[in-house]
């Protein structure tokens, strides 16, 4: 029994086609972790597969020791792991506070400030601005903060963040950055997927660099600066 | 965990002040079925209750065609459950004579239960599929408790079905039936409408618009599903309750697959996407039913006629156009 989450030997399929081939990793409680990788690498698909959302997966999944694999999404959810899909999903037709306010959980594991709609407009100051709009008429980067509040609701012990800056503009991308670094402050444990580099580098500690389905590189980002090689082959910088 | 805390209160409100024209239709509605019996004649009661009755069977079928995204092509197994439970209940007592009215309100009570039962037997396989593979299974599962109904001679007197059913001598008037069937759809439309708007309601949207977006918020798609199911067959196996003492018999062809058409019509013809819209296809359709089949026998190819008209012009339904009007009109346009 451990806190956090230990993935190992994850095999996921869509219909007959085999997308993962034995992804491991782990993210320890408190610990903000990259997903580093090219489009359609199965970075997305990892993120899916913890979260149940890819039904057909083999292997081993756990959280805070309880094996995932065989669950549904919605038990997922309520073991303490929060989602924000790139597709972000809002509801176009409910204001923002309602987006925010129809994904209230319990958090399942005790230690973390539960969030309310306050905190949540304290670190996003841009969506109490515009706490009556519909969700439809947010921007990009607004409906992107919205998608982390909603998954914040929720009081998770591990975020789960699919390409969080993807599509923003560079002046967002700052503000986003800042604000991810001020979650990683509370506590919260963050595994999230990302093609940006720079990004990747100012907010987590590790990454695992996945190509074809496989975790080809694991490690420090500090590190990995020192393997232009690596850098070059699997992520073309 | 309720469901009750994923939905909070301001999210009713903000939903409550959207205005839905269903409110005003059905109001407008109550009010023309409590004046219907002004018209002279009793066949208009006829009609009037017949359009009742079918339309709480379009309402509870509308549960899980508008508000779950789901169609069912097997409803009618549980209408017609509900009818042979009254009627297997009613017919040795009539025969009796002596026909109380509290038993008989019991007996038409005891088709929910019954009809709960059968639609959480068929939910329970039904909820895991979705499309049409949910379609198809529910007809499947229709058909088959239609078989058991038509060949179970011994039980239910299989195609001959149950006759000389009669409600109690208090209610046995047209007229007297008529008002209450009314006052009995109108306290089930009026249960279904809040279910409808509470949090269990907007639920059943979120996972009809996507599931996926309603599992990793939390919430057991499947179960609510279930529960649906076990509502819209339990409000159906009612409205199949007051067939029976209405038609004075009941037959295994209320279960058939042709019975389990006729609320996937009343929606598509009312609008599946408003409260009322089964309501007022009913009207329409049981309407039509009643009228056309007097000058000719070819109802089936008048009423595809209607269904082609509506699917190529009104796609929305009946109260789509109404609604379209009172908008504009709130817009100030001509």
């Amino acid at each position: 029994m451990s806190d956090g989450l230990e993935v190992a030997d994850l095999n996921a399929y869509y219909g007959t086609s085999h997308i993962l081939f034995g992804i491991a990793l782990e993210v320890r409680a408190g610990e903000c972790v990259c997903l580093l990788g090219r489009n359609g690498v199965g970075k997305s698909t990892t993120l899916k597969s913890i979260m149940g959302l890819v039904a057909h997966r083999t292997g081993t999944v756990s959280f805070d020791g309880h094996d995932l694999i065989g669950l549904a999404p919605h038990q997922i959810a309520r073991l303490g792991l929060g989602y924000a899909p790139d597709e972000r999903l809002i509801f176009p037709d409910l204001t923002v506070r309602d987006n925010l306010e129809i994904a209230v959980k319990p958090a399942a594991r005790a230690g973390l400030e539960p969030w309310t709609i306050e905190r949540i407009y304290a670190l996003f100051p841009k969506l109490a601005e515009l706490d009556g709009r519909a969700g439809g008429y947010l921007s990009g980067g607004e409906q992107q903060m919205l998608t982390v509040g909603r998954a914040l609701m929720g009081n998770p012990a591990l975020l789960l963040l699919d390409e969080p800056v993807e599509g923003l503009a560079p002046v967002v991308v700052q503000e986003l950055t800042r604000q991810i670094e001020h979650l990683k402050d509370t506590g919260l444990a963050i595994l999230f997927a990302e093609q940006n580099l720079a990004f990747a580098a100012r907010v987590a500690e590790r990454a695992y660099i996945i190509e074809g389905g496989r975790v080809r590189y694991a490690g420090r980002l500090e590190d990995l600066e020192q393997q232009p090689e690596v850098k070059r082959q699997y992520l073309m910088v | 965990m309720s469901q009750k805390s994923l939905l909070s209160a301001s999210l009713l409100a903000a939903a409550r002040d959207r205005l839905d024209i269903s409110i005003p239709v059905l109001l407008v509605l109550a009010v023309l079925f409590v004046l219907l019996p002004l018209i002279p004649g009793e066949f208009i009661l006829v009609v009037g209750t017949e359009i009742l009755i079918l339309g709480l069977f379009a309402l509870s079928f509308n549960l899980i065609h508008g508000f779950m995204g789901q169609i069912s092509f097997g409803h009618a197994a549980f209408f017609g459950l509900g009818a042979y439970t009254t009627a297997l209940i009613l017919q040795p007592l009539t025969a009796a004579g002596g026909l109380g009215t509290i038993t008989f309100l019991l007996a038409i009570l005891a088709a929910v239960p019954v009809s709960a039962l059968g639609a959480l037997v068929v939910g329970y396989f039904c909820v895991r599929l979705t499309g049409i593979y949910f379609a198809m299974l529910s007809m499947a599962f229709g058909e088959l408790i239609f078989y058991v109904v038509f060949s179970w001679y011994s039980f239910t007197k299989g195609d001959d079905g149950i006759q000389g059913l009669m409600p109690p001598p208090l209610l046995k008037s047209p007229v007297v039936y008529y008002y209450f069937t009314f006052v009995v759809v109108a306290l089930a439309a009026a249960l279904l409408w809040r279910i409808t708007r509470s949090p269990f309601g907007y639920t059943l949207r979120l996972l009809r618009d996507n599931p996926a977006r309603t599992a990793f918020l939390g919430i057991d798609v499947r179960r609510v599903m279930l529960v649906n199911f076990v509502l819209a067959g339990s409000f159906a196996g009612l409205a199949g309750a007051l067939w029976g003492p209405f038609a004075r018999s009941v037959s295994p062809t209320l279960l058939g697959w042709a019975q389990s058409g006729v609320p996937v019509f009343m929606s598509l013809i009312g609008g599946a996407g408003y409260f009322a819209g089964p309501l007022v296809g009913s009207i329409v359709y049981t309407g039509l039913n009643s009228y056309v089949t007097r000058f000719t026998i070819y109802w089936p190819l008048t009423i595809g006629l209607v269904i082609l008209a509506m699917v190529l012009f009104l796609p929305g339904g009946l109260l789509s156009v109404v609604d379209g009007w009172l908008k504009a009109k709130r817009r100030g346009e001509p």
